[in-house]
């Protein structure tokens, strides 16, 4: 596999689109049961996404998918221009420029706050720890902890250690950020803060994909609301019309559910 | 029924050698175990059948075997192969201290495999998705995340085992190596004194396995001291509990960890 | 794999006999330290007191030396420490103490408090309201613990029994050093006369291994039928 192959054709897609993840017809498959079947999706540099969909949706593993923790069986991602195929080439490249958020934190419980956030940016990315911590402490300042920088995880709580997550994937600089239901494994007087985070950085201009149930932040924050059922996009729209408007059944009858 | 502190005090140079056989033997073994015990884990763990069945035959046999029956093996049976004869590796074979640290040290890794397999795969797998979505390379989030991890949950059971295979370190006798028991032993039977010399020699036992405990406890905490206090330990319950013996005294010590500042 | 037969060609007879022995001993040890560690569970249930310091100690002093340093002492002093214990009953014998019993008592005082912890761990681990629901009942003491307490607890126990019962059996290979012809004696005579100690050892080893699996798939079915009716799924 030539190298010049593949940068041409990044280059090209880079001309073609300026989209900042671009998703064509992604097919994966556990076993015998279908999770995705072709899902086509396309986030614009600097939009804010809401996935949503009932459990088992495959919205989770949709952006799994995207930046490789999750192989796809058929279909093409495309982040930034760089592509991912199925048997993985080109996942290193994708994933330093996506960070992740996910639902259970997945914070390092043997290393401090600190370390946590310094970890990739030295070894992923070469810095110096001086370089690595500086870092480090300006995006935990970002997200209101950095008193807490010399604790372990497990000496904070669920909010907490979410909005640590959510630095130590910024320690990375990514062009775009996947929230995997952020919230929803917190106690509910955590989730505002979690939020609040999260939704400063969207002001701030990042990209943004969030599966997430949180129908406040999504008619605050997402230009564009995508439901996804059995493993196909049943419905999307600006939040607005997608809350006040459904045109779907299923898409009705899941908000009905969620507002009950 | 008596103990005579002063033949107590006079047999202490020929037990204190013994001893330090005892020491040298164990300090070797776990060197070895963990060297080999490593390896042999990745290969009971690897993704080839060939190899997987390799290292399950491995822990079978020298798990299943009691020690003594492999250092016999090594030091009476390995030297009968030409490899082994007619080869400079003859010089080794025919130490018996190589072969008594090479046996023990098989016994001993087959422990190993167990332990860190059993440890590695109580990693949640949280914790190694976090690491390789950040774009860190899948042998450094081995080496820096789900190793270290597994080295905590690991801990209790290998200090189990370490325990029990010094106490287990008597089997070389067999093949003529002096060490604690066998000097015990010695000075029984010039003395015929069946108290003094035994239990003096155990009182040296006692001392060595605790502190080689109270070593591994310091480890512990030290390894752990991100578990604060008031947040429950979300290890598996295998890293929390020792082995029944050890457990008991255990309970002493389990003072609240210092919350880190 | 004539050496293998029966009779006075081969060492088939002597390395049964051997293993005969080995089994007999972990059975009796096992067995006694079962007896024993029920007991000390039961006597040491409180962690306090004085009961509660001499097990304390005498488990720190059973779990702190080596099974074979104990068999020695028992082997060689035996008659002594019997002796002892006799005369303030008025006995004045001095028994002979043959190294199998000396060995069955080494690895039951080793064991037992092994046994002894795994059981008062798990009695605790009883849910609290079993022995009120039968103290309510005004079921008597003696029929709550052989009735209630003991089988849930010993329910609990089981796979740390297991374990013990295998850890065990391989120390009792370590007889052979205090004189014991078992298994692992006759291998070595048999290996030292034929020059073959690949085969004997070799027989050696699939015995521990094998009987070791087997003793372990017995107790497992076992275990399902006491976890009958408590959790159909686990076994």
């Amino acid at each position: 596999m030539g190298l010049a192959f593949q940068t041409d054709l990044g280059l090209d897609a880079r001309l073609r689109h300026r989209a900042a993840i671009e998703i064509r017809g992604l097919r994966k498959r556990y076993g015998a049961q279908e999770v995705l079947r072709g899902v086509t999706l396309t986030v614009e540099r600097g939009e804010k996404i809401v996935l949503c969909g009932p459990s088992g949706s495959g919205k989770s593993t949709l952006i799994r998918c995207i930046n490789g923790l999750e192989r796809h069986d058929g279909g093409t991602i495309a982040v930034n221009g760089v592509d991912l195929d199925a048997d993985g080439r080109g996942v290193q490249d994708v994933r330093r420029e996506v960070g992740m958020v996910f639902q259970h934190f997945n914070l390092f419980p043997h290393m401090t706050i600190l370390e946590n956030c310094t970890f990739a940016p030295r070894h992923a990315l070469g810095l110096s720890p001086a370089k690595a911590a500086e870092r480090a402490m300006h995006h935990l300042a970002r997200v209101r902890i950095a008193d807490q920088a010399g604790k372990y995880p497990a000496q904070l709580s669920g909010g907490q250690q979410q909005r640590v997550a959510i630095a130590r994937a910024l320690c990375m600089d990514p062009k775009i950020m996947l929230f995997d239901e952020p919230t929803s494994a917190l106690d509910p007087e955590m989730v505002s803060e979690v939020l609040q985070v999260m939704e400063e950085l969207a002001a701030q201009g990042m990209t943004m994909l969030c599966v997430t149930h949180e129908m406040g932040f999504a008619r605050h924050v997402a230009d564009r609301c995508v439901f996804l059922d059995h493993g196909e996009i049943v419905e999307q729209a600006d939040a607005e019309r997608f809350f006040a408007a459904p045109e779907s059944e299923r898409l009705r009858a899941f908000l009905n559910q969620m507002l009950r | 029924m008596s103990f005579d502190f002063a033949l107590a005090w006079d047999s202490m140079p020929a037990l204190l050698n013994g001893a330090w056989m005892t020491v040298l033997i164990t300090a070797s073994v776990m060197a070895v175990g963990a060297v080999l015990g490593f390896g042999m884990c990745l290969v009971r763990m690897s993704r080839n059948r060939v190899l997987a069945a390799v290292g399950a035959a491995y822990v079978a046999v020298f798990r299943g075997a009691p020690s003594i029956v492999l250092l016999y093996l090594v030091y009476a049976g390995l030297p009968q192969l030409s490899i082994v004869r007619d080869t400079p590796l003859w010089v080794l074979f025919a130490s018996p201290l190589f072969c008594a640290i090479l046996g023990l040290g098989l016994n001993h890794s087959a422990y190993v495999v167990e332990i860190l397999r059993g440890a590695l795969s109580a990693v949640p797998p949280g914790p190694v998705e976090a690491a390789l979505a950040l774009g860190l390379s899948p042998r450094l989030v081995f080496l820096k995340v789900r190793l270290p991890i597994a080295v905590r949950y690991g801990l209790k059971a290998y200090q189990n085992e370490v325990l029990i295979f010094l106490k287990s370190t008597v089997a070389v006798g067999a093949v003529t190596i002096a060490d604690l028991t066998g000097a015990a032993n010695e000075i029984f039977s010039m003395t015929y004194d069946p108290f003094t010399p035994l239990v003096t020699a155990g009182a040296m036992y006692w001392a060595m396995t605790n502190s080689l405990r109270l070593a591994f406890e310091a480890l512990d905490r030290r390894l752990n001291r991100h578990l604060a206090a008031g947040v429950p330990d979300s290890r598996p319950a295998t890293a929390r509990r020792a082995d029944p013996g050890s457990a008991l005294f255990r309970r002493l010590r389990r003072s609240p960890a210092k919350p880190a500042e | 794999m004539g050496l293998l037969a029966y009779g006075a060609d081969g060492y088939g007879d002597e390395l049964l006999a051997g293993a005969w022995v080995t089994v007999q001993l972990a059975v009796f040890a096992y067995a006694l330290a079962a007896v024993l560690g029920t007991l000390m569970a039961i006597l040491t249930l409180k962690p306090r007191g004085v009961r509660w310091a001499v097990g304390r100690v005498y488990a720190s002093v059973a779990t702190g030396v080596p099974s074979l340093l104990v068999i020695f002492l028992l082997y060689y002093g035996g008659t002594e420490i019997v002796h002892a214990l006799l005369v303030p009953f008025g006995v004045d014998e001095r028994p002979s103490i043959s190294p199998f019993w000396a060995a069955v008592a080494a690895l039951a005082f080793v064991y037992t408090p092994y046994l002894a912890d795994l059981l008062r761990g798990a009695i605790h681990n009883v849910p609290k309201g079993q022995l009120e629901a039968a103290e309510a009942l005004s079921v008597p003491r003696r029929q709550i613990w052989l009735g209630v307490l003991l089988p849930q607890a010993l329910r609990i126990a089981y796979p740390g029994f297991v374990n013990i019962w295998v850890v065990l059996l391989k120390d009792t290979a370590l007889v052979s050093l205090a004189g014991l012809t078992d298994l692992i004696a006759a291998a070595k005579v048999a290996s030292g006369s034929t020059r073959e100690p690949f085969l004997f050892y070799g027989v050696v080893v699939v015995f521990f291994v094998l009987f070791a699996a087997a003793t372990i798939r017995l107790a497992n079915r076992h275990a399902r039928r006491l976890d009958r009716g408590v959790r159909p799924s686990e076994a």
